[in-house]
């Protein structure tokens, strides 16, 4: 779910990061903050509007259901929410890389022949594909932990829509703590190593970029 | 053959060229700031706000009239700006043969310029020479119509530019497409080009051959005039009883500035101080109205046309910028100045202008 969640994620990240790297304009604080909301906000909060707005009598969930899809409560749910949740730090970061791409060097590709798609992925993208990267592991570990949203607009159903995070919740609840344990170590690991992954990734850049 | 005729808005008054180039060099000078640069982006479709009309060998690039502006990749234009703008995650045969058009004009400009034992390296490692000549080997390597440079010696000490020069004088010999070079040193205008072309706060002030033009009183400093020292630095206080604004520069000492109360403490700005500004004295100056005075030593010595540019270091700052500092030979023999000579560098308040 995670991975699949983060995968979803990346072209509209790698997207609106982009435009906020070079999007100079009125609108552009406004739209920053809004995108970086749901670090900030109750999960839960952000899952209840989620559920407001996808459930089968919500505007969005009302237009899907006609077409016989069905978010709430199901693993998609689980996908939704981790996506929105997770978003802000995989723009965040790969944001501040393309901030760091001379602007001029993608003009100099243009010149040498290059259409704006091209330019892109010669020269913005491997020159920002550090930090891209590690936004998307932070996103990806976050999304593996997410809770608050995902039991929200997901609910807590074995086996369909209960996640890592969900399960180490319920098995607390019912007294298995010991489960919960081996689960919470298995988080750890997975946590410690995106961490570690995305420490070593921007240490590495930091080395590369000064000759 | 080339015309153009443009207008760009540009920051502090818009740029009104109307040029028609053929073949061979053109050389382009003018103060910092005239719009040579914004010259060049606008021919090589890099300024949206560009209008008018540009028309190479009947092919229409912009149009404004017509509502056609041609994407910069269709132009075929070789454009080398002043810090080469090498890729950095590319070798430098990845970076030649990035807009490879075919195999013999890329071997004919790793040829000319003479870069095929550095085809494996990455920008990162190579000298200030080296990576402008591989700029200029990937321009050309597109088998470019117009060939736009910006300054590409200007980032090179006196040494190194004696050893690019050639170069240039190769590909405008070799290369029959026209060129549009700019440059603050009329030694490296009488070299290279044909025509002489003076930009003056957006328009052209003067339009010739190098060798009349710069004979007439006056242009040969006008087009020198340009050289500058652009200084980074961060608003640090006011003073308004002192009449001055005081900024710490990045890689300098605090300079003070004519009282501009309008800046807020902490905004970064830039400072600019031409360099025939700037004094040069061999011993400690005491008494003196300047407000800038900073411990320098020279790096190099450069005849530019009449006057003679020196090129100093900060002596307390390691990362310290190269300050040029325009004097007469007269003052260069009298104080014996030479590369390597302490000096004293002395700048009025109000010779720093922030930009």
């Amino acid at each position: 779910m995670a991975a699949l969640s983060t995968l979803l994620l990346l072209p509209l990240g790698i997207a609106a990061a982009l435009a906020l790297a070079r999007f100079r304009g009125p609108g552009k604080g406004a739209l920053e903050t809004l995108l970086s909301l749901p670090l900030v906000l109750p999960p839960t909060a952000v899952g209840l509007l989620l559920l407001e707005l996808l459930a089968r009598r919500g505007p969005l969930g009302g237009w899907l259901h006609a077409r016989g899809i069905e978010v709430v409560f199901t693993w998609k749910a689980v996908v939704v929410a981790t996506a929105v949740m997770s978003f802000p730090l995989l723009v965040r970061s790969a944001r501040t890389a393309f901030e760091e791409v001379d602007p001029r060097l993608v003009g100099i590709a243009r010149t040498l022949g290059c259409g704006a798609w091209a330019a892109f992925f010669r020269v913005t993208l491997p020159l920002a594909w550090r930090g891209v990267l590690a936004g998307t592991i932070l996103a990806f570990s976050r999304a593996l932990g997410e809770f608050g949203a995902t039991v929200m607009i997901a609910g807590n159903i074995p086996g369909r829509t209960r996640t890592l995070a969900l399960a180490i919740f319920h098995d607390n609840q019912i007294g298995r703590d010991d489960r919960a344990m081996v689960l919470a170590g298995v988080t750890i690991v997975l946590a410690f190593t995106a961490l570690w992954l995305t420490e070593w990734i921007t240490r590495r850049r930091a080395r590369t970029v000064e000759p | 053959m080339i015309e153009a005729r443009i207008e760009l808005p540009l920051a502090r008054f818009p740029l009104r060229v109307d040029l028609e180039l053929g073949r061979g060099v053109t050389a382009l000078m003018g103060p910092s700031g005239a719009g040579k640069t914004s010259l060049l982006e606008a021919m090589a479709g890099l300024r949206r706000g560009a209008r008018g009309r540009i028309v190479l060998e009947g092919e229409r690039w912009l149009d404004s009239d017509a509502g056609l502006r041609l994407a910069p990749n269709r132009r075929r234009v070789g454009y080398v700006p002043q810090d080469a703008g090498l890729f950095p995650h590319l070798s430098v045969r990845g970076n030649v043969r990035f807009g490879l058009r075919d195999e013999a004009a890329a071997e004919s400009a790793i040829e000319t310029l003479e870069i095929r034992d550095l085809l494996d390296r990455y920008p990162a490692s190579l000298s200030g020479g080296e990576r402008q000549r591989v700029a200029l080997a990937r321009a050309l390597a597109t088998r470019p119509r117009l060939l736009l440079l910006d300054e590409p010696l200007a980032s090179l000490d006196v040494a190194l530019r004696q050893r690019v020069l050639p170069y240039l004088v190769r590909i405008r010999d070799r290369w029959q497409v026209p060129c549009l070079y700019v440059t603050h040193n009329v030694g490296e205008a009488l070299a290279v080009a044909e025509r002489l072309v003076l930009l003056q706060d957006g328009t052209v002030q003067a339009d010739g051959r190098p060798s009349d033009l710069l004979a007439v009183p006056g242009v040969s400093r006008e087009a020198e005039a340009g050289l500058e020292n652009l200084l980074a630095g961060r608003i640090a206080a006011h003073d308004a009883e002192a009449g001055v604004t005081r900024i710490d520069l990045a890689d300098g000492p605090a300079m003070s500035v004519p009282y501009s109360p309008d800046r807020k403490v902490g905004e970064g700005v830039t400072l600019s101080v031409r360099a025939e500004d700037v004094l040069v004295a061999v011993q400690n100056p005491s008494g003196l109205s300047a407000r800038n005075v900073m411990a320098a030593r020279i790096t190099a010595v450069e005849r530019t046309g009449t006057d003679v540019t020196l090129h100093c270091k900060l002596e307390e700052w390691d990362r310290s910028p190269t300050w040029f500092a325009r004097v007469t030979p007269a003052a260069v023999s009298a104080l014996g100045l030479a590369a390597g000579t302490r000096v004293w560098l002395a700048v009025k308040s109000h010779s720093v202008r922030m930009v």
